[in-house]
């Protein structure tokens, strides 16, 4: 039995409003994307037609790009950690990634390397998902406002690089979603990020290692 | 229970990155935004001064308007309301006025009709 108990406030209300909204606010995006990209009808009825779609589309988008603005903007210490953290590779990370942390069933790994806040897996994916957003906000918002004045190559590159960069983004979130949700490892920390917050101690000071032993017991 | 938090405040190292981040982030939608915003512009200024040029254009010419032309006048007087100058004439209305997709077997059957009894 581990002398560790109780509880790690891993996700505080702000983040996890703000990954909500980013949640729907994508979900939304997604959906209505790949309806009109593909023209698959049945998708843009659940959004009241084609046209509504594309309109739903921007709108969300506006959600999108406003959610975590307001966030960062209301909340820079917390950012200002989340970027330090993510951007911040040590050999542990690396080691880390040799072994995909054990994720993978055929990698066998008697104990991975101590982590941060978030793995090395998870680092990557929170930069990948950064530049993503501000690759898709960027090219998204001149097809919307600047249609009709932008030069058509200008506007033929803003519609590729949406296209890939949001197919390469949905497929990250899948991956995600799986890693969250599903993997029977890693889907312990599922609450923490989609309902109070909480995660537990011991389950933190075995896959969060090196956080765990910066956190402070509060009570 | 015992409940874990983070301690409160940020390192220089962390409010570096974060304010690095955020102002490499505005200076990129900046950017982006200024290019839009200079193209707007840029377009803007085109279509005034190809308007400008348009309206120069017309303005130097010898003869703006068809109804002054003394070349369609002549043709009226000659061929298209013999004696006189009357632009809706039958002739000039079926010689002038033409038509269009499915419209055209019509208007080739009226023109030979008209070709015959002339």
């Amino acid at each position: 039995m581990s002398e560790i108990s109780g509880k790690v406030l891993k996700h505080d209300t702000q983040t996890r409003s703000m990954h909500w909204v980013h949640l729907i606010g994508f979900l939304i995006l997604a959906l209505t994307g790949i309806a009109f990209y593909w023209d698959l009808i049945g998708i843009s009825n659940i959004f009241g037609g084609p046209a509504n779609a594309s309109l739903v589309h921007r709108w969300a988008g506006v959600i999108f790009t406003a959610g975590p603005t307001i966030y960062i903007l209301l909340n820079f210490e917390r950012f200002a950690k989340f970027i330090d953290t993510i951007s911040h590779f040590t050999k542990d990370d690396f080691a880390w990634l040799k072994t995909m942390g054990g994720y993978i069933p055929f990698i066998k790994v008697d104990k991975a390397p101590p982590q941060d806040k978030y793995n090395a897996g998870q680092k990557i994916l929170g930069g990948l998902i950064i530049v993503g957003c501000l690759l898709v906000i960027l090219t998204g918002f001149p097809m919307w406002l600047w249609r009709h004045t932008l030069p058509a190559a200008f506007l033929a590159m803003c519609y590729n690089i949406h296209f890939w960069t949001a197919i390469i983004m949905i497929l990250l979130i899948c991956g995600h979603f799986f890693l969250a949700a599903i993997h029977p490892k890693s889907r312990i920390e599922f609450a923490s990020m989609m309902l109070d917050g909480y995660v537990d101690a011991e389950i933190t000071s075995h896959h969060n290692e090196k956080w765990f032993n910066a956190l402070q017991k509060v009570e | 229970m015992s409940i874990f938090t983070e301690k409160d405040g940020i390192t220089r190292r962390q409010f570096f990155k974060g304010a690095g981040m955020l102002a490499f982030t505005a200076v990129v939608a900046g950017v982006f935004a200024k290019v839009g915003v200079d193209v707007f512009a840029a377009s803007d200024d085109y279509i005034q001064k190809r308007a400008e040029g348009l309206y120069t254009l017309d303005e130097q010419m010898a003869i703006r308007k068809s109804h002054e032309n003394p070349e369609i006048l002549q043709i009226y007087k000659d061929f298209l309301s013999p004696g006189e100058i009357k632009p809706v004439s039958e002739k000039a209305h079926h010689l002038l006025h033409t038509r269009y997709g499915k419209d055209i077997p019509g208007l080739i059957e009226e023109l030979a009709t008209h070709h015959d009894a002339a």
